[in-house]
């Protein structure tokens, strides 16, 4: 095992300080601009700006697309299935939390 | 090393068509996919039932673990006999797993990654992969910001293009204010470049420890607040314990279970600070003395009170 050690000073809060163009998401979440362009189209995304040159994603996007590309690859979804399956978690992880603050989980 | 019985993981018999077996995982890939399911250990399920489906929907493969025989029981104690797959070939594509160690004594060691392997180019200029990791901290870590320092493995290919596990150690700052489900971005500590392509980001995604008087939901903090029924009732100042020291909180009189009260901008800090809420709990004293059986009477009697009426 190789070791090393690092000291960084410089993080950014992804959701609070970053923006990503189409590439920066496209590396950020290793998935081709084709499958984040359907993903745009099928309101999985919502950029700010008109058309994909000048898309900007919010930071909450990176969590979002990670997510679409493990369902796509590994369940084999199609895109109106990986939107419905990201809208059925959100409305889980809503509920959950619901039940966390009352304390019922 | 441990037998595996890929029919077992699967929940198919050993004759089962390819059709029933890619059915049989696409069932279990669903139930335990880690995004998706909340049981415990799913994440490890989705890896043995990935690598169950790897060997049995391939044909060659299957044909060769198949020639081992079906003596074999899961959890036993397992060598490859010699020449086992002789007069096979694998053409390997890639598993997006981590593979266990039989199956790697059986079809080799596979590179991670799959479809979302970059190609390698002697003469292109590409940026590193961005990585990804958890990091577990611990809530009083988001109230005053901390420095934690994090040993993270990392898979990387040595000199001679064996996959190798690499620690290493990083110093990270928790900036104050950073809320579960966020990521750190560290610029330039992920996968080396090509060329000049320049290394990819590091991502650390954050989780809290759970705590055993604080429920977390974004910025806001929930805590459960005991009362007697006399402060309920009669109204009363408690000092309550909030992350950032204790806080004097009034109750107003006859306040009910499950109220929540509301202490503004003492939740997780940050330019829009979150809340504290205090949920009221009564509790009741058990009536275990002839005294306080006579003050539950004396209560009784002082009220024409049915909470079933």
């Amino acid at each position: 095992m190789v070791q090393t050690n690092i000291t960084i000073f410089q993080t950014s809060v992804v959701e609070e300080e970053v923006h990503m163009t189409m590439v920066e998401l496209c590396q950020a979440a290793s998935t081709p601009a084709d499958e984040i362009m359907s993903w745009v189209a099928e309101g999985v995304l919502s950029p700010a700006g008109s058309s994909p040159e000048d898309w900007r994603f919010s930071g909450n996007s990176l969590r979002r697309a990670r997510l679409a590309a493990s369902l796509t690859q590994d369940l084999e979804l199609n895109t109106p299935g990986v939107a419905l399956a990201l809208d059925l978690l959100e409305e889980i992880a809503e509920l959950r939390a619901r039940m966390h603050r009352s304390n019922l989980l | 090393m441990k037998f595996q019985d890929y029919y077992e993981t699967l929940g198919v018999a050993r004759t089962a068509t390819q059709d029933e077996i890619k059915q049989s995982y696409r069932k279990l890939a669903r139930k335990y996919h880690p995004d998706v399911s909340k049981e415990a250990g799913a994440e490890e399920r989705f890896k043995q039932v990935g690598e169950a489906f790897a060997v049995l929907k391939d044909p060659e493969k299957r044909a060769a673990y198949d020639q081992m025989g079906s003596q074999w029981k899961s959890g036993q104690d397992f060598t490859p006999p010699p020449d086992w797959n002789s007069g096979f070939e694998f053409n390997d594509g890639n598993y997006g797993g981590d593979q266990s160690e039989f199956f790697e004594s059986l079809f080799g060691r596979q590179a991670r990654g799959g479809q979302r392997q970059q190609r390698r180019s002697a003469n292109m200029n590409f940026k590193g992969q961005d990585h990804h990791a958890k990091i577990m901290i611990d809530l009083n870590d988001s109230f005053q910001g901390a420095k934690r320092s994090i040993s993270l493995q990392m898979p990387t290919y040595d000199a001679n293009g064996n996959l190798v596990a690499q620690e290493r150690k990083l110093d990270v700052t928790i900036p104050k204010g950073i809320r579960a489900g966020q990521n750190l971005r560290l610029t330039g500590q992920g996968g080396p470049g090509m060329g000049e392509g320049g290394a990819g980001d590091l991502y650390l995604e954050i989780a809290f420890h759970p705590h055993p008087l604080y429920r977390v939901d974004g910025r806001d903090i929930y805590m459960d607040l005991p009362l007697t029924p006399w402060e309920a009732a009669l109204g009363a100042s408690v000092t309550i314990p909030t992350p950032d020291g204790p806080v004097a909180m009034n109750i107003p009189a006859n306040s009910s279970g499950g109220r929540k009260l509301r202490l503004k901008g003492r939740g997780i800090p940050g330019k829009e600070a979150g809340d504290l809420y205090a949920v009221l709990t009564i509790t009741l004293p058990p009536a275990d003395s002839e005294a306080h059986k006579e003050a539950y009477s004396n209560f009784a009697k002082a009220f024409d009170f049915n909470p079933r009426a």
